[in-house]
């Protein structure tokens, strides 16, 4: 609840609150070096291995950084939601991952232009129904809900939701900082339950378009949930890890202390379970029920059936769940900062290789050799750098934590046990 | 905190003094004497308030809880139950294949594992912290204090125990006034009586007692016999409206409670195709002399099975002439109407039903004619005509030469050769194709199946060799049937004597035909093949029955094995006996001849005496 001894925040132009130095001067070559990377990484896997694996590298890339954006903006909404006290420190920084919806829906364009005119979705060929022995009848209602048209607004749709809500939320948080009306965090809380509701639907839909439906004739009600625990588990460890970064730079250092990381720590832990838990419910409705239309995206994953992504099945299941179950259960593991980053930093790289696990198989060519998993690497790398390089420049125009929210003593001051 | 029995260190009005208690107004006064009482070195002190506090635990230097340890290895114990449980139950003592997934297959027993250690997890975890805390306890020195009530409400206190290795009554009460704390108390015995009340005790007694009562009645149902009728714990289970064979429900509209067999298809484990082994007959061969005789076999056998397994309505719908128009035609409608059929067929003559083609006309019509008229001639012409016929008509490969399946439903079309042969025998054979082919005044019963008497020459095909691999399981096999079903008449040894033959002997029964000596030369397997001996078997021959309903198909053959290993075993030379039972056999051999010897010359002594 409350301690005794109150926590009194610095001013608001305390340098503690500006963006680090070495960050700072590192934003150029982050956009620029990621940019290069990003687009490099999609043109070999296009040239060397085609034009869908090459998208698909991209979309997996892009899938990555999207989704820890929307991660974000669901803890922003939900810390609203609740109007949580402890989490106003390292709300910021999940602020500055949630406003990177915009420059992504402009990196959408790719996606948006290969359904028009590429190859990424394979119920834009022609001749996918007669090459998989797709009754016409059935194909004809599929092809009412995949089709560039419907597709194309669709996703329009979701990016003006999200993008809307974000800066709404992002613009409303800077003004406070100037001039810490309260009446800002109370409209804010108030949209916050119909902001979630909306946001929840985006992101279901969202899945089924831009990944389930790289294979068409699968479906799992259950994907939309899938990508959303890996979205709002990435995006907590993104928190974790930014907050953890900026503290060594220098910056935030006195504001987020050891309750905060435990508290993450905590909230890592429970989304982690939450993965594991939606995955498996996932695959073991699936594997029972045992109906080939459900089966077949499996099998392309199964150990026995794919040499690539079968042993990932078995890894993700151990690395991605399993281990840092295990590892981040203990308190004395949350309590300890650096601790809780190495094991953010670990699943943030898991996330890859479950959105890898996800995506690359519809492409047919398995990691696509040595050139294939280069390509893969470079779009995640270049993706990630360009994501930090905004990142920075857009927080460097403010400061790391709302320094004028009601809550932030209650945040400062706040204690586990 | 501590459960254990404080020693007492201050008695005051006669009463034990467990500790001091002090009462503060707010949470920063509180934790800031809280503070100071860990510093001053007291262990065992406990603070009471409203709500949680934030970091009291530090404050009051109190240790880090074992619960999570508690947890998790409850959480444990769990999921190793829950695997154990399932892998044991399923996999190993009552192996069970649910969905077609392996006995132990690990996605399945998740969800279980999963349920068990969140629940062993969570007791482990409650009643843990029950242990930790000393819980239950009917009542704690607290309670005296007249103000504590007020804990639960709005106000903090800070309680130092007597148990404290540093506790002296009078320095603790110092302490807290110092710290701020108003009301400074002793904190004394519970002066309320300890025994338990009566009424719990008793009470809990009486639900001890009634508890046993369901245990005893089983316990005793256990050992002892009763003639009442059992107590049905579910009746559903017990009444279910569950129905014998031939029994009526009403449940169904035609009122049987057996159902029918579903048109067009044949039953788990009844689909034998193999008409030779069916038969006896290479139906190959007797198709090239005699092909309607073979496609009415053929037919036959198929209403035979509809007929074995429905009854004479379901036989009709599916009557094979129905299904040779619709073979023609190649149009798969199965479902006409049964009434409809005989009118079709009746006539046998220039009324076509409605679908049936003009090129099936002359071969459905024609043989039947002109067999009418003479059988015997006609034979050889209508074997040689049919082919020709139905390849125009079905334009198939497979009728060109009839293979045994082939023309199975074409041929029902031409009852007529079936006649030929007056039928003698196999009363219930009859009854198929008479039922399927209305307009059929002889009786058309197979009796070319029974061909042993009558004037024809007998021209069928027999099979000459057993189609089954006879080795010593078959021939067991074949004695063990024999001697059920055939020895009654024809005896253990097959000649012809057996107990229903002795005793129609004894009683001069004027019907009796005596059975055969299976060792009568014309039972050989030169003279009588293999095949014809099952077919005698299966459709009998003179007085004797057919056995086809009686005895299966592959145990017909295993008794014509034996039957052959009878009639071996009475002109078996000793090359047919094994080398190493040789020597025996010829010892026994040689003593019976001597004995013989010995007897004649006996006979030949008293003759000679006699004659003297």
């Amino acid at each position: 609840m409350s301690h005794h001894q109150a926590v009194a925040p610095k001013p608001a132009d305390d340098p503690a609150f500006t963006m680090p130095a070495l960050l700072s001067g590192l934003s150029l070559p982050l956009c620029i070096g990621g940019l290069i990377a990003l687009v490099g990484g999609a043109f070999l896997g296009t040239t060397s291995l085609g034009g869908r694996f090459g998208m698909s590298v991209y979309l997996t890339a892009f899938m990555y950084a999207f989704t820890i954006a929307l991660g974000s903006l669901f803890f922003v909404l939900i810390q609203h939601l609740s109007r949580a006290g402890w989490s106003v420190v390292v709300r910021r920084v999940a602020e500055l991952m949630m406003v990177m919806v915009l420059p992504l829906a402009i990196l959408f364009l790719p996606i948006a232009y290969s359904v028009w005119f590429g190859s990424l979705y394979s119920w834009t060929d022609a001749g996918y129904q007669a090459e998989h022995g797709v009754p016409i009848a059935v194909w004809s209602e599929k092809l009412r809900w995949l089709n560039p048209q419907w597709f194309t607004f669709r996703a329009c749709l979701y990016l003006v939701i999200w993008g809307s809500t974000a800066w709404w939320y992002y613009s409303k948080s800077q003004r406070q900082d100037e001039t810490g009306e309260i009446t800002l965090t109370e409209s804010m809380q108030a949209r916050s339950g119909p902001a979630v509701i909306l946001f929840s639907f985006c992101t279901a839909f969202a899945a089924f378009d831009w990944v389930m439906s790289l294979a068409p004739m699968w479906f799992s009600t259950m994907f939309g949930v899938y990508i959303f625990t890996g979205s709002v588990l990435s995006a907590h460890c993104a928190i974790a890890l930014l907050c953890y970064v900026l503290q060594r730079q220098g910056a935030i250092r006195d504001e987020v202390t050891v309750e905060h990381y435990h508290d993450l720590g905590k909230l890592i832990f429970g989304f982690i379970c939450f993965w594991g838990y939606i995955a498996f419910s996932q695959y073991m409705l699936i594997w029972y029920a045992n109906i080939p239309e459900e089966t077949h995206w499996f099998a392309a994953r199964y150990p026995g059936f794919s040499s690539t992504f079968g042993p990932i099945s078995i890894a993700l299941m151990v690395l991605h769940w399993g281990l840092p179950f295990l590892g981040i259960m203990s308190r004395h593991v949350r309590r300890r900062p650096w601790a809780v980053a190495i094991w953010s930093a670990y699943i943030l790289i898991m996330h890859f290789v479950d959105l890898y696990w996800a995506i690359m198989p519809e492409a047919s060519l398995g990691a696509g050799g040595a050139v294939g998993v280069l390509s893969s690497l470079l779009c995640v790398i270049g993706m990630v750098a360009l994501m930090l390089g905004l990142i920075i420049t857009v927080g460097s125009g403010t400061r790391l934590i709302p320094v004028r929210d009601p809550r932030l003593g209650e945040s400062l001051a706040f204690e586990n046990i | 905190m501590s459960e254990t029995k404080p020693a007492p260190k201050t008695v005051a009005d006669g009463n034990t003094v467990h500790g001091v208690v002090a009462e503060f107004s707010d949470v920063d006064s509180l934790l800031a004497a809280c503070e100071r009482v860990r510093d001053a070195g007291y262990t065992k002190a406990d603070a009471f308030t409203p709500f949680p506090v934030h970091g009291i635990d530090k404050a009051l230097g109190i240790k880090p809880t074992v619960l999570p340890w508690i947890a998790l290895t409850a959480g444990a114990i769990g999921t190793c139950t829950a695997l154990t449980m399932q892998i044991w139950m399923n996999g190993i003592d009552y192996q069970y294949i649910i969905s077609g997934k392996p006995y132990i297959s690990l996605p399945a027993f998740i969800p279980v594992s999963f349920e068990l250690t969140i629940l062993f997890a969570s007791f482990g975890t409650f009643f843990g912290m029950w242990a930790l805390n000393g819980l239950p306890r009917f009542s704690n020195p607290m309670f005296t204090s007249p103000r504590f009530d007020r804990a639960t409400d709005d106000t903090f206190f800070l309680f130092l125990d007597a148990k404290d290795k540093r506790f002296d009554e009078a320095g603790a009460k110092v302490l807290l006034g110092d710290l701020g704390g108003e009301f400074v108390e002793p904190v004394v015995e519970d002066d309320s009586p300890k025994k338990i009340p009566s009424f719990l005790l008793i009470g809990l007694a009486l639900v001890i007692a009634f508890s046993m009562i369901p245990a005893l009645l089983v316990a005793r149902m256990r050992v002892t016999k009763s003639s009442s009728p059992r107590f049905h714990v579910f009746p559903d289970m017990d009444f279910s409206p569950a129905k014998d064979a031939q029994q009526i429900s009403t449940l169904f509209a035609d009122g049987r409670a057996m159902r029918p067999d579903v048109p067009g298809t044949v039953n788990r484990g009844e689909l034998d195709w193999d008409v030779d082994f069916q038969t006896g007959i290479d139906m190959e061969k007797l198709a090239q002399i005699d092909a309607p005789r073979a496609r009415q076999l053929v037919a036959m056998m198929q209403s035979d099975t509809e007929i074995g397994e429905g009854d004479g309505e379901v036989a009709g719908e599916e009557s094979p002439a129905e299904e040779a128009v619709e073979e023609v035609t190649e149009e798969p409608q199965t479902e006409e109407p049964a009434a409809e059929e005989p009118m079709a067929d009746e006539p046998a003559t220039e009324e076509p039903a409605a679908d049936e083609p003009a090129a099936e006309e002359p071969a459905a019509d024609e043989p039947e004619a002109e067999m009418q008229e003479e059988p015997e001639s006609v034979k050889e012409e209508s074997a040689s005509e049919e082919p020709t016929a139905e390849e125009t008509a079905t334009e198939e490969p497979a009728s060109e030469e009839p293979a045994a399946e082939a023309p199975a439903e074409e041929m029902a079309a031409e009852e007529a050769p079936a006649e030929e042969t007056p039928a003698e025998t196999a009363p219930e054979e009859a009854a198929t194709p008479a039922e399927a082919e209305p307009p059929t005044e002889k009786p058309a019963a197979p009796a070319s199946l029974a061909p042993a008497s009558g004037p024809t020459v007998d021209t069928t095909p027999w099979l000459t060799e057993n189609p089954l691999t006879v080795d010593a399981e078959v021939l067991a096999r074949g004695q063990q049937q024999f001697n059920i079903y055939c020895s009654v008449c024809h005896g253990m040894n097959g000649r012809g004597n057996g107990l229903v033959n002795q005793r129609a002997q004894q009683i001069l029964a004027t019907t009796w035909t005596p059975p055969s000596s299976l060792h009568d030369q014309t039972l050989y397997q030169d003279a009588y093949p293999d095949g014809k001996l099952f077919s005698t078997i299966s459709n009998g021959v003179r007085k004797m029955p057919g056995y086809a309903a009686q005895i299966r198909a592959k145990d017909r053959w295993a008794i014509v094995s034996y039957v052959r290993a009878l009639q071996a075993s009475q002109n078996a030379t000793l090359d047919d006996v094994p080398a190493s039972q040789r020597k025996a056999l010829q010892a026994k051999q040689a003593e019976v001849q001597a004995e013989l010897e010995k007897a004649a010359a006996k006979a030949a002594a008293d003759a000679q005496q006699s004659a003297t």
